[in-house]
């Protein structure tokens, strides 16, 4: 519970008025996501057609409990009326379910080379990248914190890695974006998984772009460039074009840490197949397929919609490929854009990846409406993704490192519950398994 | 007669010092009349006057914790705070019903969701509401949320490419992408006679820099909208295609307008006294044909038709027309039902199957109200789009019921529409959707919108792509949109 001046043995007057307001309002954002997900009716204008009002409470009420609503608020589905929303489970006959407390692993490898070092997370997810400068500060903590006590990662996205961040650098991916903005030698080598970025679902082919009201002195100094001023990855990395120019920047990587794996980032074009396969004989340990459908930061209108292709239609399409090419066992396939629950988790990895990176379901389990005025003035007005000093208390580390860590908890219970309908005692046995779903539209 | 102040952005050898790098001046247009808001904040003043006193023994007095507010907007921030909620500048973040839930509501305008019409529905007209004002493109955070796919414009996506890019001399303003489109005839091939000397039919066309032309509003009654088209038009160096009536008083305008004559406005034709670069015949009429081509060789004659004629374009090409300007209703569909995406394709292979595509341009409208159809439309085979709703909508048009059919739509203005105002805002919409076709063009890493048309290799739809990734999975049968 958040500490305020009300709490026991605490004086009003060893309080700023700064601190008096920051406690007043984490106070009652604290008491409003408790009591929201509880009521008979949800704020009438919250949600829409993917995360609908329901599923953002119910993110809330997980994020809260560590485990999925009882109160009948819907947590598997939004209302999109397409992709994960008209997919269900052929659940096995309640009698031939697995029994309750059998042992079932989520675990999932992230090396199957067969070379280098060997990492499995416990849980089949992991942070996706939100850069320093488009989230808070505190934000990147509690990731990072949550991603620690499980075992898993995140990733730093593409704005610098804070110091605050060296104490969980065995559990944060370091991202390496176009604009290489606080790409150094020490951040490579703090990383057990570098990620190139080549593009983003939400702007695919777009580059990225942190407007100049978020470019605060601080985040400049991150990215080593000047304050106040937009900041622009352009797309794509001018020093590729080609499967063997990727190679040479997986070997750039490889030179300057050797134990790092490596992680390819993708977005969804018609021949995302094609270059799944390159990503694969450029030597990436992972390949990550971000849909159009995500994205947590600012994006043209344009591009979230009507540029590449649903996740939902990339994956089996990448899938098949890879095991058309024979090398489906030796490459992970990773899945983010659109994944908001356990259940399009699982549905995810029945259409063929091993796992899911997460991204808006995280900042919606420590506070966010889905409002879409990230880029708007100083930013997010729960203090999630701005760098304004103020609004970023909004969000105390402790608080949100829990909120993720139950979120979590909440997924892995579903998981295993899914699993356990389905008669599968590993997640890893439910990959690719398209027979274990029905379409239901 | 004027001249384009805005040319393609094309150098020629004769000129190579004219050359001016495309650009449309954009100035912020806030809107004339206020729309409803789009959010009703409602705070149940006791409830708030309870929590005042409460607070302010809370905090022993202490006033900037008091009078701190839960809105960043400036929602509360008027001289009685929350007592008389300016909600206006509600931006609908739902922080203060998060924190304030006891007493605090904020609810989406009905009144907000009536704006528009069936087709043409609030989302579209705020998106066109946002770009006529600042002429930039809607950026916003938190991922896409509105539904999966769907029919129409909806069920199809546009390609990118991972490393592609159509120069690599960065993003964002700074790397070349060319949005010329040609209005008129190329042969597929020319002739040459024993002499080496070209004969036969000649290259007949003209660039427009940008494949945006202003469309005759339907049946406005606003006496200010030619002059508003046809000044936008000239200053963007496009074309404002407009009745014969309304061009004869705007022969100012020459080379920006385009007049439709009908096929009684015949023997009117000497009325004209310059030069259009396009000519519209409403409908086929062979006479007016050949009695246009006769006076005005230099012009270029289209035929504007509705789309369900396409089982007659290839007569109409036979006859001699090579643009053709091409009609749905103003939700998008034709007499038989079709949406235009579709209609747009069946032209376009028409053409495409009989080998000619290369020697016809195809101007389309209806149902083209977002900055993404102008790329799928194109991506679909259009050569340019005529726009026609987006327009009178910019100018913050009100619809007087539903909007489908043109001759039968009603519309009205606000009192205060000043040309001025007028055609900033339809320059602002314009460099808009310009700016967003960049977007996608460059996303594909093509260096010109000419390369998009009919690309269809770079076009995704939702019912191809469902049926590949799910058809083995029990229960799909196609899809629900087919």
């Amino acid at each position: 519970m958040t500490e305020t001046f009300a709490s026991p043995g605490a004086s009003l007057r060893t309080f700023t008025g700064e601190q008096l307001i920051v406690a007043k309002h984490v106070a009652n954002l604290h008491n409003g996501f408790a009591f929201w997900p509880r009521a008979e009716e949800g704020p009438p204008a919250l949600g829409d057609y993917r995360w609908t009002e329901d599923l953002i409470l119910a993110t809330w009420l997980m994020a809260e409990t560590g485990r999925p609503p009882q109160n009948g608020l819907e947590y598997k589905v939004g209302a999109s009326g397409g992709g994960f929303d008209l997919l269900d489970f052929k659940f096995l006959p309640e009698d031939q379910w697995l029994p309750v407390g059998v042992e079932i692993d989520l675990s999932i490898p992230l090396n199957k080379r067969g070379e280098g070092v060997e990492i499995e997370i416990p849980i089949p997810i992991y942070g996706g990248g939100m850069s320093y400068g488009s989230v808070s500060e505190q934000v990147m903590q509690s990731r990072a914190r949550a991603a620690q006590k499980w075992g898993t990662f995140t990733s730093t996205g593409e704005g610098g890695y804070p110091l605050s961040l060296v104490p969980y650098k065995d559990n944060i991916i370091t991202q390496v974006a176009t604009g290489m903005f606080g790409v150094r030698e020490e951040t490579i080598q703090y990383a057990p998984i570098v990620e190139f970025k080549y593009a983003q679902g939400a702007k695919p082919g777009l580059g990225g772009h942190l407007l100049g009201d978020k470019a605060t002195t601080t985040v400049a100094a991150m990215r080593e460039s000047v304050p106040w001023v937009s900041l622009f990855s352009p797309f794509p990395f001018h020093s590729v074009y080609s499967v063997e120019d990727h190679r040479k920047h997986v070997d750039w990587i490889r030179t300057t840490n050797p134990r790092a794996l490596v992680s390819v980032k993708v977005s969804t074009p018609t021949d995302v197949d094609m270059v799944a396969v390159g990503s694969y004989f450029a030597g990436a340990n992972i390949v990550h397929l971000d849909g159009s459908y995500g994205g947590t930061g600012a994006a043209p209108e344009i591009a979230k919609k009507n540029i590449a292709m649903p996740i939902e239609f990339a994956i089996p399409r990448v899938h098949k490929y890879l095991e058309s090419e024979n090398v489906r066992g030796q490459v992970t396939l990773m899945a983010s854009g659109g994944v908001r629950t356990a259940y399009d988790i699982a549905k995810a990895i029945a259409l063929g990846v091993d796992g899911c990176v997460l991204g808006t379901a995280e900042l919606v389990a420590i506070g966010c409406t889905r409002c879409s005025n990230c880029e708007r003035g100083r930013g997010c007005p729960f203090g999630l993704t701005t760098t304004d000093p103020l609004l970023s208390q909004l969000m105390p580390v402790d608080w949100g490192a829990e909120r993720l860590s139950n979120l979590y908890e909440a997924y892995a219970f579903q998981l295993r519950d899914i699993l356990r309908k389905l008669g599968l005692k590993s997640i890893r046995a439910l990959r690719g398994r398209r027979d274990l779903l029905k379409y239901i539209g | 007669m004027r001249s384009s102040s805005a040319g393609p952005n094309l150098v020629t050898q004769e000129s190579p010092s004219a050359y001016q790098r495309y650009h449309i001046s954009t100035r912020l247009a806030p809107d004339l009349e206020k729309w409803p808001s789009r959010f009703k904040v409602h705070v149940r003043k006791t409830g708030l006057a309870k929590l005042l006193v409460k607070e302010l023994i809370h905090y022993r007095g202490r006033l900037a914790p008091v009078l701190s507010r839960p809105c960043m907007y400036g929602v509360f921030s008027g001289p009685i705070g929350g007592f008389a909620p300016r909600e206006h500048l509600c931006v609908g973040c739902l922080r203060c019903t998060t924190e304030f839930p006891d007493f605090v509501r904020v609810e989406h305008n009905a009144e907000r969701r009536k704006l528009g019409d069936s087709y043409f529905t609030f989302n579209y007209m705020d998106a066109i509401s946002y770009e006529a004002s600042t002429g930039l493109i809607p950026v916003k955070g938190a991922g896409y949320r509105g539904k999966f796919g769907g029919e129409g414009w909806d069920g199809m996506w546009t390609d990118m490419s991972e490393i592609v890019r159509p120069t690599r001399d960065g993003i964002h303003g700074r790397e070349f992408i060319s949005t010329v489109v040609d209005i008129g005839y190329t042969p597929n091939f020319l002739l040459f006679d024993e002499n080496d000397k070209p004969y036969g039919a000649e290259p007949h066309s003209f660039s427009i820099p940008l494949p945006i032309l202003f469309d005759a509003s339907p049946n406005h009654s606003a006496e200010k909208l030619a002059g508003i088209f046809a000044l936008a038009a000239d200053q963007i160096g496009s074309l404002a295609v407009l009745p014969f009536d309304e061009v004869l008083k705007l022969a100012d305008f020459g080379e920006s307008v385009a007049p439709v004559l009908l096929p009684e406005d015949g023997n009117r034709i000497h009325e004209l006294d310059f030069n259009p670069r396009l000519i519209e015949m409403q409908g086929w009429d062979q006479p007016l044909f050949d009695a246009l081509g006769e006076r005005f060789p230099e012009s270029i004659v289209a035929l504007r038709t509705g789309f369900e004629t396409e089982e007659t374009l290839l007569q109409y090409f036979d006859r001699g027309v090579r643009v053709f300007h091409l009609l749905a209703d103003l939700h998008g569909r034709s007499m038989d039902g079709r949406f235009v995406l579709d209609l747009i394709r069946t032209a376009h292979k028409r053409f495409v199957d009989a080998g000619v595509r290369q020697e016809v341009t195809l101007i389309g409208s209806g149902g083209i109200i977002a900055a993404e159809h102008v790329a799928k439309a194109v991506l679909c085979g259009l050569d340019a789009v005529a726009l026609d709703t987006p327009l009178l909508v910019a100018l913050q048009a009100k619809f007087n019921g539903d909007a489908m059919e043109r001759g039968n739509s009603s519309f009205s203005f606000p009192d205060s529409l000043s040309e001025e105002w007028g055609v900033q805002r339809l320059k602002n919409l314009a460099a808009s959707w310009r700016d967003q076709l960049l977007e996608v063009l460059g996303a594909m890493g093509l260096r010109e919108v000419r390369r998009l048309r009919g690309e269809m290799g770079r076009a995704m739809f939702m019912r191809t792509l469902e049926a590949e990734a799910f058809a083995d999975i029990e229960g799909y049968s196609g899809g629900s949109h087919d």
